[in-house]
């Protein structure tokens, strides 16, 4: 019987593949040529799928203040290295890339691109005890100091952004109706049973909340809903874009007068401006400083002398992320402590009235997981800009 | 130097390993995976976990997708199953890890039956479709009920054996990758039963399997439940490797995932499910191993990321193009090489 036999051009297909794996599988073994006094910055950073658009930001505001700190002789003379990975906003490739940086360099200081990925790495590095780590999440969880030691938010958690948000409305308007519409997932529903028990604190009341798929596209029954209701305020939560636009386009078509509102990432500019005109107004919670800012802040002079063009609101949250972790390495390096996670985040905690250089406008203070300041901004559709609507506002 | 292999009896025919030759491999195949661990970094044993977990729900969907011809895209739910019933047994009553895996097995294996029901009426695409639906209401049952913790979901403490926490890699390769072998084991010998050949007669011609006697309902079910009692356990495996179960965890995509394994791996084959879930795990690290060679650093990892998922795709569809049949059949053709070595090549 003929049998079919592997042909030439099959064969070097195969063998070419088997060279190229072989050649992979042997670079990790050979651990990376580290300095003993280098400070490392691991990170887990999604630069492909559907967070993308944040992980590219986060990395370069990490390499830019990265690169500020070596210009300028690094932290006591130490160099500071920062080895990123794509995970693609997975939490097993996350993982994955957590066991590979970690194995492969001293990793002192580690950035985290989601809450499944802080949640699943919480006990690796409770038991590892020498790193500190941040990241893309602001999940109100992630908020507790004894659950998790030796990780921290960069801003202020779901929950504390709606505090925000309500303690600014109870002002403008006392005794005001707020809608909360949110996304069913983790990321939508974290704040909303905790801010339902605030806004009544502050004398406002819910008459409404409605939950959608993320990312859902037809909200007609929800709107009208919605309407009934006569909200003063709507609060969106867990959405980046969809189904925003659609929900205040047909809100408006239907006389609805609510003001609508947005929280961390949804409040890019580069996000709000592709709303349209109709979101002329539309307000939201910013822990950070825009990038086209014109108050005093020379920290962003600096980001602007470096990168001309417009950089997201991602990237200031990488930027402010990487100063943080160097602002506490330094802390112990001065107190003659090692760089461990206990360390470290005692040393971050040490924070009081720390000047961000304008990144965020109020000097601020770190005394548990999270930063719980933020402030108002309201979108100027013709301006194409974020404008502050209110102080800074601390919780 | 071997030239074929000669059987001369039916059971040798039948056997589970056929060759000298094969056990032999299989013996050293063994050696390798008991040492793995005393060389391997923290990262490679961490993939070897992943890749055995994946391993064990593959081969559950190749009983049903490959073996007895119904497709299913609800592998993950089913994994989402036997993850949380780990989860609740492990945090509420503190049970042995081996009892907590077989619970998370069986309970799946239930929701995998109750799932099959449709699948003597339906067919094909309507019967993906009906998985589908099934995965749905997993996640929503993950989502809104209480005992599974919410959105939150459910944090667990390690699993423990003779008094030692399986916290790190290392110490849950020893848990996991003996299950799956386990499983494989298993999986290997069911075919060479009764079970087994009525499974592959209803995937031939349903109509002829009935004709010959083999209750189709009947089987077909079993087929849906052991399929599922696979991914429970695999799930289960999940729960003690990552210690988070969310509603979040086991997302359609993991199910296409499983899917992608046997189909690239070869369906209706033991190995074919190995090799496809290898591939469909190991491959995009790989890949990003070998970004990592080039030179250029964070800058260049911005620009090269969307450019691995690219050739990761296109390695599948080469595969899909080139060898229908999957790795499985490409292994074979390398074995036929080597069996017939040096007289016909």
């Amino acid at each position: 019987m003929e049998q079919p036999h592997i042909s030439l051009k099959r064969r070097n297909l195969m063998l070419g593949a088997a060279a190229a794996g072989v050649a992979a599988l042997t670079q990790p073994l050979s651990v990376l040529a580290q300095g003993a006094d280098e400070i490392v910055i691991g990170g887990s950073i999604p630069m492909t799928g559907v967070f993308a658009f944040a992980g590219v930001g986060i990395n370069a505001g990490m390499q830019d203040y990265v690169k500020i700190v070596n210009d300028a002789g690094g932290i006591k003379g130490r160099k500071i290295r920062y080895v990123p990975e794509d995970t693609g906003y997975k939490v097993d490739v996350s993982v994955a890339t957590f066991k590979k940086l970690t194995s492969q360099n001293k990793i002192n200081l580690y950035y985290g691109d989601s809450t499944g990925f802080a949640k699943t790495i919480n006990p690796e590095l409770d038991r590892n005890g020498q790193i500190l780590m941040a990241g893309a999440s602001f999940a109100s969880e992630l908020n507790d100091p004894k659950k998790y030691p030796n990780q921290f938010l960069v801003g202020p958690d779901y929950t504390e952004m709606f505090g925000i948000l309500l303690k600014h409305i109870a002002k403008e308007k006392p005794g005001a109706k707020v809608a909360f519409v949110y996304s069913d997932s983790e990321f939508g529903r974290d704040p909303i049973e905790a801010s339902e028990a605030a806004a009544k604190k502050l004398g406002l009341s819910v008459p409404i909340k409605i939950m959608t798929p993320a990312g859902s596209v037809d909200v007609s029954t929800e709107v009208i809903k919605l309407r009934r209701a006569a909200p003063d305020y709507t609060i969106f939560h867990g959405y980046i874009l969809a189904p925003i636009p659609e929900f205040i386009n047909q809100g408006k078509q239907q006389g609805m007068k609510s003001k609508w509102m947005g929280t961390f990432w949804t409040m890019d500019s580069s996000t709000v401006m592709k709303m349209g005109e109709a979101a002329d107004g539309f307000m939201g919670v910013m822990p950070f400083r825009y990038y086209y800012d014109t108050e005093k802040a020379p920290m962003l002079e600096k980001i602007r002398a470096m990168r001309p063009e417009y950089q997201s609101t991602a990237y200031v949250q990488g930027f402010l992320a990487a100063m943080l972790f160097l602002e506490s390495a330094k802390r112990c390096l001065d107190a003659g402590k090692p760089l461990s996670g206990p360390n470290l985040k005692a040393a971050l905690n040490s924070l009081k009235d720390f000047d961000t250089g304008g990144l965020i406008g109020v000097p601020i203070t770190i005394s548990g997981n999270s930063i719980p300041v933020g402030r108002v901004y309201q979108a100027d559709m013709k301006a194409q800009k974020m404008v502050a609507a209110s102080d800074w506002i601390k919780l | 130097m071997r030239i074929g292999t000669l059987k001369e009896s039916y059971t040798a025919d039948a056997a589970l390993f056929d060759s000298r030759t094969q056990k032999i491999w299989l013996a050293i195949a063994s050696m390798l995976l008991m040492l793995f661990p005393f060389v391997a970094s923290d990262y490679w044993l961490y993939l070897a976990c992943l890749v055995a977990i994946h391993v064990a729900s593959t081969t559950g969907l190749n009983i049903l997708t490959g073996y007895t011809g119904l497709v299913s895209l609800g592998q993950a739910a089913f994994m989402g199953l036997g993850a949380y019933t780990v989860a609740i047994l492990q945090t509420r009553w503190g049970t042995p890890f081996a009892l907590n895996l077989l619970a998370g097995g069986l309970v799946a294996m239930v929701g995998g039956i109750i799932v099959g029901i449709p699948s003597l009426r339906v067919k094909g695409l309507y019967l993906a479709i009906a998985t589908i639906a099934a995965s749905f209401i997993a996640h929503f049952l993950f989502a809104n009920l209480k005992i599974t913790g919410g959105t939150a979901g459910i944090s667990l403490p390690p699993a423990r054996m003779l008094g030692i926490d399986l916290d790190t890699s290392f110490r849950l390769y020893w848990l996991i990758v003996p299950v799956t072998v386990l499983m494989l084991l298993a999986a290997a010998n069911l075919f060479r039963t009764r079970i087994g050949r009525a499974f592959i007669a209803i995937r031939d011609r349903d109509i002829s399997a009935e004709v010959l006697g083999i209750p189709l309902l009947r089987y077909k079910l079993l087929s849906f439940g052991l399929s599922s009692f696979y991914a429970g356990v695999a799930g289960g495996l999940w729960a003690y490797f990552f210690r988070v179960v969310t509603p979040e965890s086991f997302p359609l995509t993991m199910s296409i995932f499983f899917l992608a394994a046997i189909i690239v791996g070869g369906m209706g084959s033991i190995l074919g499910g190995i090799l496809g879930a290898v591939f469909m795990t190991m491959v995009p690290e790989l890949l990003k191993l070998i970004v990592d060679l080039l030179p250029g650093g964070a800058e260049l990892t911005v620009f090269l990321s969307p450019v691995r998922l690219i050739i990761f795709g296109g390695l599948i569809i080469a595969f899909l193009v080139f060898e229908p049949l999957g790795l499985a059949e490409m292994w074979r053709r390398v074995r036929r090489f080597f069996h017939l070595w040096p007289f016909r090549n």
